[in-house]
């Protein structure tokens, strides 16, 4: 009995065996047998959540695409963003790579792959279909990348639809219940945290085991920082001294920070995601993060809360969103084209700053929600002022983990500032080292 | 059958008594080609890679033994090892230990005197930790371990508020926490290897010694462990290889911090391959680990050779 | 006969014994349960947490943090998810290759074993040792190389290359396990049956196979559990959404910056049931005691 049920199993096993095998076959290698133009599919990957803004918008573009091409089968895959962050190189490298695709901005994605030629130049395109007069001089940074793959300055590899930055996010009934105005200053701001801290309220929400502690640097750091830094600091135009201000500002802040209770000891070892739920079960009146919060803001606090630009900054994180990149071995270059330029009109830029996000090119105007409406001006004040100052781990490969690693020392108290700067400017210098010399 | 003195070499024993058919390699064919594709190729790729400067696209660059010159400098690597040693209880003893004792008692003493559905249900509750995918752990995990997550509402709960801390957050209580996440994923696994094992124990064995009044423990030390020895070995052996090589629940619980009081020798390796794009350097990394790791099989596979010789010479 | 010590009984108790060591036997039993249950139950905790937040919904799990009871019953994030991704496929996806890998490890450690174990082919300890190296490469360093070769021989992006891989680096653990059991197997038994005139294949077939089952039965579920739950190695080899697999699939509730709590534990709870079916079926196997006359 024993024998015909494994016989029967086995003889099943294999069975499904030969025809997942007759499957595979068939599926592995989506043959496209069509040339650039005159392309009958157009295979497009993005990555961002069904719920999300720029996914609502990117749908309703496709469907646009299919009116203006009939006959043309848009075939669309959302994608992991583990998959395509760590894969790209590979996947782009063989033949069941997309036309078009959504991808990271910067010198490690998409100026690394566009280094190796495995992007396709759009610069004629850009030109031609107006795309450099829709985006503004900083946010061309993340769409350009020379031969090194540096951005800023060289040939188009990627288009982004929309912004992020770095903002307060705050609880404005909180505020209410504690009698607060929103500062405009970073003198302001403190004393804003020391009401709370005197309520016994940890003012300020925070994660050491991810991004947001070393955004917070970052921020300090700007307040005290002009243009030139930044280009410093991201494109590598002279040495960044981390003894010196507006570096070593920040960290000493920080610290500060920390020890007033403004920062939470604690929150060394906590995940953004557990940072934000923080502030949607009202625990902490503030956090200092990004407009991509926003729409998750927007479905689940059951509070009121806005958001106000890091008081008395005038350059602050944040950059492009994700670009679209065509990659050099897509069978329909001029249809991926066509659908970007969708994806710049109007009435698909609506939609983002409509649906929670923050469009490159949209017009003011026409954006319903107050708030959304924030958060896009917001944007746009910070952008026109050339204010966009990208990411604190943007410049070397791998910057992230020492940032985390440098502030979890921070916050949990094991390192004084002095070590911490210490131990995040030498990576920085072998990083930047390495890149100049290849 | 002249029982001439065979020198200790087992593979020539008994060249009269073998049965037909062809020869055992033959065996060894299926197994071996498939292998050498899979393994063979890309460990001798590895090797290669490690002389070079590669970010994973375009071509690498050849620049000898940079790379590892400049691993044997690397504190950060070598410090991480310490908690390779950590892994290894955590991964290793406990659960070889536990394992072995759990699975004798459900074998046992519950598999016996209960209806067989109990020990089924308790080694499957056993096991479960080891079907949840790492990722999900670590978010279940990092419930429990923050600062206000469960563990310490449990213990403000019952009175013991000083013992509330920062688990996974203090770099002295961030391994001994990690540890005792790794038993419980990884018990499991000896649990469910020793209950097979203990399928191949003759029942007659354990009759007689009960009848000569041996009690349970002395059942256990006399019979079930010199009998499952095998199993002992391999459990002992891959969990270590394990520990040396873990990464996973590392990375979903505290990405190796904090400020490397986790890390490990894997998370190193991955780090530079995928976040750094230096897959030369990662390269380097992975042939010295697993140099290291293949070190630590032979001693193990030559103990257990030597103590299953001893056995045949009963 | 291997050593067996045995304890000489004070002849003087034993009239007593049997009605002492009854009871005593009957109160240990059952402090011996509470115990094991008792740790059962703290096993299975964090599994009791995923239950608890599966179906919540989003701002009941953003607002009353992970330890609260939901305040009702939510399935929509599930729903979504599980069409968007379409969920069925990738169960199916994983069930082949899982179920294939399985089988057919099982079937080349056998093999393996066979020869290494039973047949002692000179140098065994080493090819066993190479086989085991398998295990010991970090999957980093296997990425690169397989890779291109999937691409030389077309197979990239195909669940035929996972199925490959893993059936190779699965046989190297069960090849190990089974060399070592077969190691200690019963001389008596193979001589007998040469002598009656079996050939290898025969051997193998008729005295090995059905004395190795239990140990063939854990091979099955492991190695059934081990491919089910891989993520990198199917991350890097399936690109088209239709051949990806479970855990692949669970990595799209997150993203780089955001992620959905509540759905990915309610994703991770059912991927756990074909799992966990697998086991409960086959693990029939294992609670059937050894066939009798074994040694005999």
């Amino acid at each position: 009995m024993r024998v015909y049920r494994k016989l029967i199993a086995t003889t099943a096993v294999l069975a499904a065996v030969t025809l997942g095998l007759a499957a595979c076959g068939s599926d592995s290698g989506g043959d496209e047998t069509s040339q650039a133009s005159g392309a009958k599919t157009l295979k497009l990957w993005h990555y961002e959540g069904p719920d999300s803004a720029m996914a609502i918008a990117w749908t309703k573009a496709i469907e646009i695409f299919k009116t203006e091409h009939p006959g043309v089968t848009v075939n669309f895959e959302q994608k992991q963003f583990e998959q395509i962050q760590k894969n790209a190189g590979m996947i782009l490298n063989s033949d069941q790579g997309p036309d078009v695709m959504e991808y990271n901005k910067g010198n490690a994605t998409a100026g690394l792959l566009s280094s190796q030629g495995l992007l396709t130049d759009l610069t004629a395109d850009a030109t031609k279909r107006g795309w450099d007069k829709k985006l503004s001089p900083s946010l061309q940074t993340t769409a350009k990348y020379d031969e090194r793959g540096v951005m800023g300055s060289g040939k188009w590899y990627g288009v982004p639809n929309y912004g992020e930055y770095v903002t307060v996010y705050y609880n404005k009934d909180l505020f209410d219940k504690y009698k607060l105005a929103v500062p405009t200053t970073l003198d302001e701001f403190t004393k804003v945290m020391d009401t709370f801290v005197a309520k016994g309220v940890t003012p300020l929400g925070m994660s050491g085991a991810e991004y947001p502690a070393g955004q917070l640097y970052y921020e300090l750091a700007l307040s005290k920082a002009d243009r030139s830094f930044v280009d410093n600091y991201q494109l590598y135009k002279a040495p960044v001294d981390f003894k010196a201000d507006p570096l070593k500002y920040a960290a000493d802040t920080f610290s500060a920070w920390v020890k007033k209770g403004y920062v939470s000891k604690e929150s060394s070892s906590l995940k953004a995601e557990d940072m934000g739920v923080k502030f949607i079960s009202g625990k902490v009146p503030m956090i200092v993060s990004g407009s991509w919060w926003y729409g998750r803001f927007q479905a689940d606090a059951k509070f009121n809360w806005d958001s106000f630009l890091f008081p008395g900054n005038k350059l602050n994180a944040g950059s492009s969103g994700n670009i679209w990149v065509v990659p050099k071995n897509s069978k329909a270059k001029d249809l991926a084209a066509d659908f970007i330029d969708i994806t710049m009109r109007p009435e698909i830029q609506n939609l983002i700053g409509n649906n929670g996000g923050v469009p490159v090119a949209a017009d003011a105007a026409q954006i319903t929600d107050p708030k959304n409406k924030k958060l896009i001006e917001d944007f746009n004040t910070v952008n026109s002022g050339d204010g966009l100052a990208f990411y604190p781990d943007w410049p070397v490969p791998g910057y992230y983990d020492v940032l985390v690693s440098g502030f979890q020392g921070l916050i949990n108290g094991s390192k004084t500032p002095e070590q911490v700067l210490a131990a995040i400017s030498k990576p920085y210098q072998e990083g930047v080292d390495e890149i100049k010399n290849s | 059958m002249a029982e001439t003195l065979t020198p200790t070499d087992l593979s020539v024993r008994r060249p009269d008594r073998r049965p037909k058919g062809g020869a055992y390699w033959l065996y060894l064919v299926p197994g071996g080609a498939l292998f050498t594709l899979i393994i063979g190729v890309p460990f001798v790729a590895t090797i290669y890679l490690s002389f070079t400067k590669w970010s994973g696209v375009g071509d690498p660059r050849w620049i000898g033994l940079k790379n590892y010159t400049r691993l044997l400098h690397d504190d950060i690597f070598w410090m991480s090892f310490r908690n390779t040693l950590a892994m290894i209880v955590a991964m290793v003893i406990v659960p070889t230990l536990l394992g072995l004792l759990l699975a004798a008692v459900l074998f046992d003493s519950i598999g016996r005197k209960f209806p067989p559905q109990a020990s089924t249900a308790l080694r499957a509750a056993y096991y479960l930790p080891q079907v949840l995918p790492v990722v999900v752990a670590g978010i279940v995990w990092g419930w429990i371990l923050q600062p206000d997550g469960a563990l310490n509402a449990f213990l403000r709960a019952i009175g013991l508020d000083s013992l509330a801390h920062d688990w996974l957050g203090d770099p002295k209580t961030a391994m001994p926490t990690v540890m005792l996440v790794m038993i419980w994923v990884q018990i499991g696994y000896p649990v469910v290897v020793f209950m097979a094992a203990l399928q191949r124990v003759d029942p007659e064995l354990y009759e007689a010694a009960e009848l000569d009044g041996a009690g349970w423990f002395r059942r256990f030390r006399a019979i079930t462990i010199p009998q499952i020895r095998p199993e002992t070995f391999v459990v002992a052996l891959t969990c270590t290889i394990a520990a040396m090589k873990v990464f996973g629940p590392i990375f979903a619980l505290t990405r190796g911090g904090p400020d490397n009081a986790t890390n490990v020798p894997s998370y190193f390796s991955y780090y530079n391959f995928f976040q750094k794009l230096n897959v030369g350097y990662g390269s380097a990394v992975s042939t010295v680990l697993t140099l290291l790791i293949i070190l630590v099989s032979i001693v193990f596979i030559r103990v257990q050779n030597a103590s299953q010789k001893r056995d045949e010479e009963i | 006969m291997s050593a067996v010590t045995t304890v000489p009984a004070a002849p003087t108790v034993q009239p007593v014994k049997p009605v002492r060591s009854r009871h005593r036997r009957g109160a240990a039993r059952w402090v011996v349960l509470a115990v094991v249950v008792l740790g059962a139950l703290a096993m299975l905790i964090p599994f009791g947490f995923m239950l608890l937040n599966a179906f919540k919904s989003p701002s009941d799990y953003s607002s009353n943090g992970s330890l609260s009871w939901p305040t009702g019953f939510y399935t929509e994030g599930l729903k979504n998810y599980w069409n968007t991704v379409n969920f069925p496929l990738k169960v199916w996806n994983s069930i082949l290759i899982s179920g294939t890998v399985a089988v057919a490890a099982v079937l080349i450690s056998l093999l393996n074993a066979y020869a290494l174990g039973i047949g002692r082919v000179r140098g065994r300890l080493w090819i066993v040792g190479a086989f085991l190296l398998a295990n010991m490469l970090p999957q980093e360093s296997l990425i690169y190389p397989l890779y291109y070769m999937a691409k030389q021989v077309g197979l990239y992006n195909s669940r035929l290359s996972v199925i490959i891989i893993f059936t190779v680096i699965q046989s190297a653990f069960g090849t190990y396990l089974l060399a070592s059991v077969l190691g200690t197997f019963p001389k008596a038994l193979l001589e007998a049956a040469a002598l009656d005139g079996a050939g290898k294949w025969t051997i193998l077939r008729r005295v090995v196979y059905p004395n190795v089952r239990p140990t063939l039965a854990v091979l099955l579920i492991f190695f059934f559990i081990w491919t089910w739950n891989e993520f990198f190695i199917p991350l890097v080899m399936l690109i088209d959404n239709n051949v990806q697999t479970v855990p692949v699939a669970l990595a799209s509730l997150q993203g780089d910056r955001l992620m959905d709590a509540p759905t990915t534990n309610a994703g991770a709870l059912i991927s756990l049931i074909p799992a966990v079916l697998f086991f409960l079926i086959f693990q029939r196997t294992l609670t059937r005691g050894i066939t009798a006359g074994a040694v005999k």
